[in-house]
């Protein structure tokens, strides 16, 4: 009997959070659709709903940029934003370090390396904005091989290295090595493919077409279902790998499917739209912060609705200058994810020990 | 049909960690212990000689350099890793210390070898997860913070955790290293409880040596050279306790069942009266390095007496007589 009460108290505590599921998913849909309303070029609003709900348009230049732009756009920015977080809530999980995200493993500079290579090596004897679409996937190609040479390096260590920290550590010094080899690069290019690395580090949302979504899309669907896929893994990791093993996980097959599908979100985000910072660190403090809870469970789904919706809010920002500038979005995500991690260590003093 | 009641052999086993690929460094050699269902083990001995690490080799963290660990017959390398974390059960001395982190969640995570791959937690494994905090008598805390309770209740909850966790072993480094002393007491009087009510084979290290002789059925002794085991009133009767601290100045007291400093005795005093006055008074003198005569009134003595009410110490030496009011006062002349 008594048993039969507490059980029912535990029900209740998950089903509060039913409403706050249902704003979440509402919010979510409302800045997608929003998202695709902004943009440089000012398209009336009943033009733009005429166009989302199907009807017939007589301006066939809106009906080129709503499904050409700004729909791939705002899939982008929701997709990216999912990856991100959900990588980075793995990656602080993982390390037990609140400061981890998705770039500790030194995804984004693996990728950095080969974009660099990309833009200011090889593009010494072609440019590659004259390549046009062909040049792009050449970008995002360099980008997925520097992220994906990294992920080996990083399994191959993590196989062998007992310690979780130590891990860490050669991550942080991968990350620095290549960086170290990129500078070299930009020391010795001419000041156009300096620009044109520097505008790819800035990030980018917009530069992803409909073709490419075809292959990011599923990359980053296949990595976060292996995220699902492991969420008790990453519950019991919230203890320590000590703890976990000592319950039956196997922790070199748990570390080798959240290193692979954090490398695969985060690597596949980097490799089309360049290091989107930020995002990853900030949004799973911000979900256990609503959440009140560290059970994955509840925090990666809650996280992931987060990322979305907080990267099509910073992609609406990054519009609003209007005209055809618009602000990097890294320079938006940055300046609306400093301050939540200012408020929240503020708030709670605790954030040096969660998990 | 002794031997059925047998749980946990340890045969020659030698622990340590590998140094290079073929040399390895040993701490501790040829150890040859068991424990029986049920049994309350305390594992006792010096800081660095090894304790940890042989408590980490037996909850299967750690593979053995040689010998054997056996669980009821079987090798531990033979065991399955989810069949294995069904049968023992382990809390370190890392403090899980996870802001956010329910109570109830941290408890049900002991589930984690009879849940499927997503976790999802059934009926059953909800109401043993209650059931263990229930017994560890932290029911009302369920909806804590981890971080948010003291180190005695966390430790309370970890328990709860091995026995959400259902073993019939459970593996304990140093469970009362952070505690305030009533704390200690109740945390392994806890787990004696356990070890009768649950019939749990309970292995736990520790330094307080007092409780562990209270409440422990067996001890595992670590020497420098050997490792000895047995009842812990059977190790006093042998003087086995006293050989841990052979280089310390410490010396356990058959009597009192207690350790105690051993004192360089310069001056001698008479002492007179008794009961306890008499008692705390002796000790008292003792502290300051005196060697207590009793009833001795021939040399300079104190007299304890009971004056109506109070307690009154008379002071006697060739200077005359003092009358001092408390044993503070007594001291302080």
């Amino acid at each position: 009997m008594i048993f039969k009460l507490n059980h029912q108290k535990i029900l209740d505590y998950k089903s509060r959070n039913i409403i706050l599921w249902i704003i979440l998913i509402l919010l979510l849909v409302l800045l997608f659709i929003a998202d695709i309303f902004t943009g440089s070029v000012n398209i009336p609003v009943d033009e733009v709903w005429r166009i989302i709900t199907g009807q017939s348009t007589e301006h066939p230049e809106f009906l080129t940029i709503i499904y050409r732009f700004r729909f791939p756009k705002a899939l982008t920015a929701l997709f990216a934003g999912f990856a991100l977080s959900v990588s980075g809530l793995q990656m602080q999980t993982v390390f037990k370090n609140p400061l981890a995200g998705p770039y500790v493993l030194g995804i984004s500079a693996g990728a950095s390396l080969g974009v660099a290579i990309v833009i200011m090596g090889i593009s010494s004897f072609t440019v590659v904005s004259q390549l046009g679409v062909i040049g792009n996937w050449v970008i995002v190609i360099a980008a997925w091989m520097g992220s994906g040479l990294i992920l080996l390096l990083i399994l191959m260590v993590s196989v062998r290295v007992k310690d979780i920290m130590t891990i860490l550590i050669l991550g942080i010094m991968f990350g620095s090595a290549t960086t170290a080899i990129v500078n070299i690069l930009q020391y010795f290019s001419n000041e156009s493919m300096l620009k044109a690395f520097v505008v790819w580090t800035m990030g980018s949302l917009g530069g992803v077409s409909i073709s490419q979504l075809k292959v990011l899309i599923p990359g980053i669907f296949l990595g976060l279902i292996i995220s699902f896929l492991s969420v008790k893994i990453l519950n019991a990791m919230l203890v320590g790998e000590n703890y976990a093993k000592s319950m039956g996980l196997n922790v070199g097959l748990s570390r080798f499917l959240i290193f692979f599908s954090t490398s695969l979100l985060a690597g596949s985000i980097t490799a089309f739209c360049g290091p989107i910072g930020f995002i990853g660190i900030a949004v799973p403090h911000i979900a256990r912060m609503i959440f009140k809870t560290a059970n994955h469970q509840i925090l990666l789904p809650g996280t992931l609705i987060l990322g979305g919706i907080i990267l099509l809010f910073s992609d609406i920002i990054s519009q609003i200058p209007g005209k055809e500038n618009t602000v990097p979005i890294n320079s938006i995500t940055a300046l609306i994810g400093i301050p939540i991690v200012i408020w929240i260590i503020i708030r709670n003093k605790k954030l040096s020990n969660l998990g | 049909m002794v031997k059925d009641n047998s749980i946990l052999t340890l045969h020659k086993v030698a622990i340590g960690y590998p140094k290079t690929k073929n040399e390895n460094h040993i701490l501790f050699d040829n150890i040859n212990l068991s424990g029986r269902k049920g049994e309350l083990i305390a594992l006792i001995g010096k800081n660095g000689i090894g304790k940890s690490t042989l408590l980490r080799n037996i909850a299967g963290l750690q593979n053995v350099l040689a010998g054997d660990i056996l669980f009821l017959d079987k090798k531990i390398q033979s065991y399955k890793r989810n069949e294995f974390a069904r049968l023992v059960s382990f809390v370190s001395t890392e403090i899980v210390n996870v802001s956010n982190l329910k109570v109830f969640d941290l408890v049900s995570l002991g589930r984690f070898p009879h849940t499927n791959w997503f976790g999802k937690l059934k009926e059953k494994d909800i109401r043993q997860s209650l059931n263990a905090l229930e017994m560890v008598g932290m029911k009302s805390f369920i909806h804590k913070n981890v971080n948010e309770i003291s180190d005695g209740e966390r430790q309370r909850v970890m328990i709860a955790r091995t026995l959400a966790q259902d073993t019939k072993i459970i593996v304990l480094d140093e469970p009362t290293a952070f505690l305030d002393l009533p704390n200690k007491y109740e945390i392994v009087h806890l787990l004696n409880q356990l070890s009768k009510n649950e019939n749990k084979t309970i292995l736990f290290s520790t330094h307080d040596l007092n409780i562990a002789i209270q409440e422990a059925d067996k001890i595992w002794l670590m020497l420098d050279d050997e490792i000895i085991q047995g009842a812990p009133e059977d190790l006093i009767l042998s003087d086995t306790l006293n050989r841990i601290f052979k280089e310390s100045n410490l010396n356990f007291d058959k009597l009192k069942g207690d350790f105690r400093i051993k004192r360089k005795h310069s001056k001698k005093i008479g002492l007179i009266g008794d009961g306890l006055p008499y008692n705390w008074t002796r000790k008292a003198l003792e502290r300051l390095n005196y060697a207590v005569d009793k009833g001795n009134a021939a040399i300079e003595h104190i007299e304890v007496k009971q004056v109506k009410n109070e307690l009154n110490w008379n002071f006697k030496s060739e200077k005359g007589t003092f009358v001092f009011k408390s044993i503070d006062e007594l001291l302080s002349k």
